[in-house]
């Protein structure tokens, strides 16, 4: 019975909403003993969290084993445009994004139970991608002064990619296994920005209409006016997909060296959104009341059924570990995401036809591939107690191109410090990480008009507890 | 005896000392990065919106019209810039009527006109909100009202020509005040042109009550500016010329080339004392009387006398010293349009080798109604706004060619081919 509240529990767990603190929109921290040292895990493996970090691991843990980590995080994102339009009130201390709502407790779930001496099963439930950027500092009637001027490049997102994956792992022989996961992924996306903007998008809907607002004006130059009378907007698309993904991994303990080494990979997703795609207008253009009452601004951007694609990185993980040291695990790994295979969402529009709505808006992106490094150690004091430190250090896939409300990403470092509490057949675990972003200078000229370019300086904390039961032997 | 010399121990750190030592980074690791808080706000005149009386709305000779209006300081101004002006182009002789001359019914439409408004069909807004006629009280409130025309309203209808057109003719559409449309237009850069006629009407007629007081001319003109100012838009404000520095008042010492008798012949004849000024209407009449040899009373509004100037004076410095006022409090740029027109007064205009215009009545500057300038006037005036903008903001906006705007301004063929240098009453 109290397992079953405990599934329960753990279960109602793993439906909260996700933040990446890792690359771009990456999400390491899924482990709270792994993050202890640093997240270099792969050729550790010891624990549940094995399924994702390296799913060959549950292979040599025995009986049956359930594991919870929290993680909670308090991002602080600064941004300090360098060219704002006129008007503009900066905030002393720049623009604060923040990650909604502020402390996210991210949750996963991991069950492996031995089926014999060389088959291990396994059930892992976790969000290995997932964002929940927030540059909104306005409403839509305020005076544009106050408002956050990147805002026409994005001003929320949120994603949760849930990955469900049951895993099947084989002992080759008593010091190597593989383990194979195919999963379940379930994703959401919801993105929001506003739109019309005087300096950009506004002025290709002012061209359209340069002759009949502005009979005999020049057309580039009414169309310029144009954008600036236009109400703003803010288009927000929000959507669902599901999609199959695999999880492999190879573990290989060398008894005489003491040396395990490692490897795992899980596969980049295409995700192939269906949803809703809707905009909201400000009620202060001075245009709006000219419109025929056939054409409102409403008419011209209704509510509409959207489709998009949306891809995540193949993740590719190679660790090495050695406990030759008594009482003592060192450990590094080394992961490799392809984020080059996001280059742009595109988002595909159903109505079109009399509309203002195009066919297609596509988002570019332009990602470059990432590399993750991290190191760590862990140090058992005594049979029930353990302690951790480790180092990460994060290349941000993010080009200077695509850093903005949505990414105010840089590449950075982190140290990490843990420890863990056995009593009877419970562990309790923690960590602490401190994520240190390189500050960012950007200076893009086609981001000039949408007023993204600027310092970025950031910061995260991250703390996690964790759960582990062993049940059985 | 050998020495030996003790290598010093080396130093090792307390562990309290490394404790602190690994703090003090570990401070400096979280602790952010002092940043960098330069922005650049650059300058943008995309919505370029003026509000103004006569002046900036091209008002010349005897009615503000086409040809004109497209050679006002903001058209030339906007076309420097590179930035749409739509304006409210109007047909044929124009609408208004220029203060100290007969006024005539209002008769829409007049000679020459169709639908009067020559953008036909109308530009959906305009971006020159100047009404000739507009005091800075009525920039706050003084809207369009149905019917479009008023025969017994004819700053009425101005107005309604100018700010409420095409609105007047559809349905339930937004009919503003010239601030509320301004603010409508999110301008990007404003220009206030307004005072002017409160003061050029009293000068022109003789009449200072007829002048805004400075009490009323303050709380109209901080609210104008309080107005602009919610549109984040750049501000520029012109300070009030002297109605008496233009080519509608001449002194009695100085009318000789009009009418070709001295400032002691005037005296003898019409009792005209040293300060007293001339209208056109006065010169016309006293020119009149010489070639008849008839001497007679002058007309009423012949003459401004040197009280009247001076209250005038007064007045304008007066409201030039609130406007600087509140141009300071509210962070808008000024450009001082009395001191060109004083320039203009002390030393005319040189626009080339061959051209050079004055203040007098029929000098050039100014156009048949003495006190509005004509194009190459107005181009002066948008070389001057254009190059304060320049070292304001930074910009490059070229300059007018005023020499080329003169070969066609009706102003400038006004000038007489050959002044008399000498004669005397005959």
């Amino acid at each position: 019975m109290r397992l079953r509240i405990l599934l329960f529990i753990l279960l109602a767990c793993i439906a909260v909403e996700q933040a990446g603190f890792g690359s771009a929109f990456s999400i390491r921290e899924l482990g709270v003993r792994a993050q202890g040292m640093g997240g270099a895990f792969t050729a550790v493996a010891d624990d549940a969290s094995a399924l994702f970090f390296n799913p060959a691991g549950i292979a040599f843990q025995n009986g049956l084993q359930l594991e919870m980590d929290s993680l909670v995080v308090v991002g602080l994102f600064r941004f300090f445009p360098s060219i704002t339009p006129p008007g503009t009130i900066v905030p002393e201390k720049g623009y604060h994004g923040s990650v909604s709502p502020k402390f996210i407790p991210v949750g996963n779930l991991y069950l492996t139970k031995t089926v014999n001496d060389r088959i291990t099963f396994g059930l892992g439930a976790f969000a290995p991608f997932g964002l929940a950027a927030n540059f909104t500092n306005f409403n839509d009637g305020d005076p544009a002064r106050g408002k956050y001027p990147g805002r026409f490049a994005g001003t929320r997102a949120r994603l949760e990619v849930f990955w469900l994956q049951p895993t099947i792992a084989f002992k080759l022989s008593p010091n190597s296994s593989v383990a194979v996961g195919p999963a379940f992924i379930h994703t959401h996306l919801f993105y929001e920005q506003s739109i019309l903007s005087p300096y950009d998008d506004g002025k290709t809907f002012g061209r359209e209409v340069a002759g009949q607002l502005f009979p005999g004006q020049n057309p580039a130059e009414a169309a310029r006016s144009i954008a600036r009378l236009l109400p703003e907007g803010r288009f927000r698309l929000a959507g669902t997909a599901n999609s199959p993904g695999i999880n492999i991994g190879y573990l290989y303990r060398h008894p005489g060296t003491r040396t395990s080494i490692g490897f795992s990979y899980r596969s980049g997703t295409a995700h192939h959104l269906k949803g809703k795609a809707s905009f909201a207008f400000t009620d202060d253009s001075a245009i709006a009341p000219f419109l025929p009452e056939s054409q409102t601004i409403e008419d011209l951007f209704p509510t509409q059924d959207a489709s998009g694609l949306f891809q995540t990185p193949a993740t590719y993980n190679i660790g090495v570990a050695n406990t030759s040291l008594p009482g003592t695990t060192l450990a590094l790994d080394v992961t490799f995401q392809d984020y080059h295979r996001f280059r742009e969402l595109p988002i595909n529009f159903t109505q079109t036809s009399e509309t203002a709505t195009p066919p297609e808006r596509k988002i570019q992106f332009d990602f470059r591939n990432s590399v993750v490094v991290s190191g760590g150690l862990e140090k058992r004091m005594g049979e029930d107690m353990a302690v951790r430190a480790g180092f990460v250090f994060d290349h941000s896939p993010v080009p200077d191109k695509s850093t903005g409300p949505l990414f105010p990403d840089n590449s950075r470092f982190s140290f990490t410090v843990g420890a863990s509490k056995r009593r009877g057949n419970t562990e309790f675990s923690v960590f602490y990480q401190a994520m240190k972003f390189f500050d960012r200078t950007t200076n893009v000229a086609e981001n000039n008009n949408q007023f993204t370019n600027g310092l970025y300086d950031s910061f995260a904390h991250l703390a996690g507890v964790g759960l582990r039961l062993y049940i059985g032997n | 005896m050998q020495t030996v010399h003790r290598r010093p121990k080396p130093r090792v750190p307390s562990r309290k000392l490394q404790l602190a030592r690994v703090s003090a980074l570990l401070v400096l690791f979280l602790l952010p990065a002092p940043l960098a808080r330069a922005q650049v706000s650059f300058f943008d005149p995309t919505n370029f919106v003026v509000m103004g009386e006569g002046l900036a709305a091209g008002m010349a000779d005897f009615g503000l019209r086409s040809v004109y209006q497209e050679k006002s300081f903001p058209a030339q101004m906007a076309q420097q810039m590179d930035v749409a002006f739509p304006q409210p182009l109007i047909q044929g002789a124009g609408i208004g009527s220029a203060p100290g001359f007969p006024s005539l019914p209002v008769r829409l439409p007049g000679p020459d006109q169709g639908a009067v408004r020559k953008d036909f069909p109308p530009q959906l807004f305009v971006f020159n909100l100047s009404v000739p006629g507009f005091r800075v009280h009525d920039a706050l409130t003084r809207r369009p009202s149905p019917p479009l025309v008023q025969k017994q309203d004819e700053l009425q209808s101005v107005t309604n020509l100018i700010l409420g057109y095409p609105s007047l003719i559809l349905k339930d559409k937004p009919i503003w005040t010239q601030a509320e449309y301004a603010k409508a237009m999110r301008p990007s850069l404003v220009l206030v042109e307004l005072g002017y006629y409160d003061v050029l009407e009293a000068a022109a007629t003789g009449d200072p009550s007829r002048m805004t007081s400075v009490e009323n001319f303050r709380a109209s003109y901080s609210d104008v500016l309080k107005a602009v100012r919610e549109t984040d838009a750049a501000l520029i404000v012109l300070t009030i010329p002297d109605p008496l520095d233009t080519a509608y008042f001449t002194p009695r010492d100085s009318a000789f080339q009009n009418v070709r008798a001295s400032g002691e012949d005037l005296q003898a004849l019409y009792n005209l004392q040293p300060g007293d000024l001339l209208t056109p209407n006065g010169l016309t009449a006293i020119a009149l009387q010489i070639d008849a040899n008839e001497f007679g009373p002058l007309p009423a509004g012949s003459v401004i006398g040197a009280d009247v100037a001076a209250q005038v004076r007064s007045r304008v410095d007066a409201l030039n010293q609130v406007i600087q006022s509140l141009a300071q409090e509210h962070g808008a740029l000024v450009y001082d349009l009395h001191g060109l027109f004083a320039r203009v007064r002390d030393s005319g205009l040189v626009v080339s080798d061959t051209i050079t215009l004055t203040r007098d009545y029929l000098g050039g500057f100014y156009s048949l109604n003495g006190y509005y300038p004509g194009a190459t006037g107005h181009g002066l005036i948008a070389n001057e706004v254009l190059s304060l903008l320049n070292g304001t903001f930074g910009t490059s906006f070229p300059l007018i060619d005023l020499a080329q705007v003169a070969q066609d301004d009706p102003a400038v063929r006004f000038i007489p081919l050959k002044k008399p240098s000498s004669g005397e009453l005959q």
